[in-house]
């Protein structure tokens, strides 16, 4: 795996602020890796991302590659954007998912494969990576399982 | 029973406001203006008695604007010896704070809100408004993420997806955000200086455009253009004043465990909001049955049920039954628990959105007894929950006349 350059995330993500306790994050995305910040302790996974453990108040913390699996915990379609030039055809999900490894932690994204009218609270999904803006982004998709 | 040194010893003695509307053509200074020498006057007040400011806006030291260094610069007041920024509801208590501490004698809080870029499409088109939009911070600019994570702006969509979430969780329909709707706009018909005048029905209400599924057009405050202040003082000297003081009886902010954001909250009842309203009534030896008027926030129809929840008049998840009990059926309004009236101005989705401060003002009236047709009868306390967010600073403030 070739690694990704500082400068190189930050190009990546302009408009994001990108510090020392979430830049390993967006580092992962581009390679296609869901980093999520966790206490080396107590194994708390901690999001947002943080430089110490909330639990445990340990600065041992480590982004940690995530399963990928989860549940949609809460979603809703936009209809219509602010960007006043926008088309307001299809409307886009935007959910957060749940993520497997711990109660509460939510990770913002979309749902790909499936239909809107099938999105359901608590269905259980799955990571999968797609292209956006010219580089890899991650989604969920239903695992096909309730 | 939690400390509370400052109850009833601080009074709010001065409001003022400007007129609402879509498109004022006025800069936020000269909104910010006319409500700050409005409240000074009806304050009875010279304007160097005034001593503490705080302007408008999320950053506490902004320049510019209706902030505080432009605001008492063009007010013409000699010195300052408290001067901040501040937004949403907390800005009344931190005012309210700088009173009681005495590191001012008489705060005047100004608070101006214009319908910006990120709240309306037609905003987003006018060159004024979007230059404002591109130099100051967005409303909308807590916490930005990526191109997609903007689609998903703190505050704004993610309240549509608890609104599902809630429905979900407890059984609930649509209807029971419709009410807070309809209420807020029968009560604006009846106020000359709503924005929003024309009565809607729960058809109406169902049959609005859809935003962000599910939350509709209906469901969101109406962005204007307008300016509020008030002046806050000692009690003891708001009796040489010419108005029936309005004392502050009991205030609490919020923070929870999480901190941000909207979809961080482990549940329902686990955000800010809750404990904001647990903070007030720990501080207030008056309960929920005093209540005449209560100004939950309503940025969006779901802020207003969750604080009903979060202030105790219903069980979470219950506000349904709680507002068909309490719906008065001939004029379209609800009475909680048979005389608790909700936003006898309009509140943010009906007279416009004022960030909450508003409600501040119209309590202000209203505990005087000076409305005339709008009064709400023999009004002696009411609660304010203002700008309160599911996470940051939310403002729970008791005044009493």
């Amino acid at each position: 795996m070739t690694t990704v350059s500082d400068e190189d995330v930050f190009a990546a993500f302009p408009t994001v602020p990108i510090d020392h306790d979430n830049l390993e994050h967006y580092r992962g995305l581009l390679s296609q890796r869901l980093l999520v910040n966790r206490c080396s302790a107590c194994g708390m996974w901690i999001y947002p991302h943080r430089p110490m453990c909330p639990r445990c108040w340990s600065w041992d913390v480590a982004p940690t590659e995530v399963s990928g699996e989860g549940s949609v915990f809460m979603f809703t379609l936009i209809h219509q954007e602010r960007d006043p030039n926008a088309p307001t055809s299809e409307p886009t999900v935007v959910a957060a998912i749940e993520l497997a490894e711990q109660e509460g932690l939510r990770y913002l994204s979309q749902i790909v494969n499936c239909p809107l009218d099938a999105i359901a609270l608590d269905m259980p999904v799955r990571l999968v990576w797609v292209e956006r803006n010219g580089r890899p982004a991650p989604a969920f998709e239903p695992t096909g399982r309730s | 029973m939690a400390r509370n040194p400052l109850k009833d010893t601080l009074a709010v003695v001065g409001v003022g406001s400007t007129a609402y509307g879509r498109d004022l053509k006025r800069s936020r200074l000269s909104l910010g203006l006319e409500a700050a020498t409005k409240a000074i006057t009806d304050a009875g007040l010279d304007r160097n008695d005034i001593d503490g400011l705080c302007g408008s806006g999320m950053d506490p030291l902004a320049v510019g604007g209706a902030g505080f260094l432009s605001l008492q610069g063009a007010l013409g007041i000699d010195r300052m010896t408290w001067v901040k920024n501040g937004w949403l509801g907390s800005c009344f208590v931190y005012a309210a704070e700088a009173v009681f501490a005495g590191l001012c004698d008489c705060a005047l809080v100004v608070q101006v809100s214009v319908r910006g870029v990120d709240m309306s499409r037609g905003a987003a088109r006018d060159p004024i408004r979007r230059r404002a939009g591109e130099l100051g911070s967005g409303f909308g600019g807590v916490g930005p993420g990526d191109d997609f994570a903007r689609r998903w702006v703190h505050s704004g969509e993610p309240y549509a997806a608890w609104m599902r979430r809630y429905m979900h969780d407890f059984g609930a329909t649509k209807d029971v955000f419709g009410r807070i709707a309809v209420n807020n706009r029968m009560h604006a018909s009846r106020n000359p200086n709503a924005a929003h005048r024309i009565p809607i029905t729960m058809d109406d209400y169902h049959d609005s455009r859809m935003i962000w599924d599910p939350m509709q057009l209906l469901d969101m405050d109406y962005p204007v253009d307008c300016g509020e202040a008030v002046v806050i003082t000692t009690a003891d000297r708001a009796r040489d004043l010419p108005h029936k003081p309005v004392l502050i009886h009991a205030m609490s902010l919020g923070g929870f465990r999480v901190g941000e954001f909207y979809e961080n909250s482990p549940s329902w009842t686990e955000n800010s909001s809750w404990v904001s309203l647990q903070g007030v009534w720990a501080r207030s030896d008056l309960t929920i049955n005093d209540l005449d008027l209560f100004f939950p926030y309503d940025g969006y129809t779901i802020n207003a049920v969750a604080l009903t929840e979060a202030a105790g008049f219903c069980k979470p998840g219950e506000a349904s039954e709680l507002f068909e009990s309490s719906w008065d059926d001939d004029a379209q309004i609800l009475r909680l628990n048979g005389h608790t009236l909700l936003h006898t101005h309009g509140g943010g989705l009906s007279q416009g959105r004022a960030g909450g401060f508003n409600f501040y003002t119209e309590a202000v009236r209203q505990l005087r007894g000076t409305e005339g047709e709008r009064q709400a009868p023999d009004a002696r306390a009411t609660l304010i929950c203002a700008g309160s967010s599911f996470f940051h600073d939310p403002a729970a403030v008791i005044l009493r006349a």
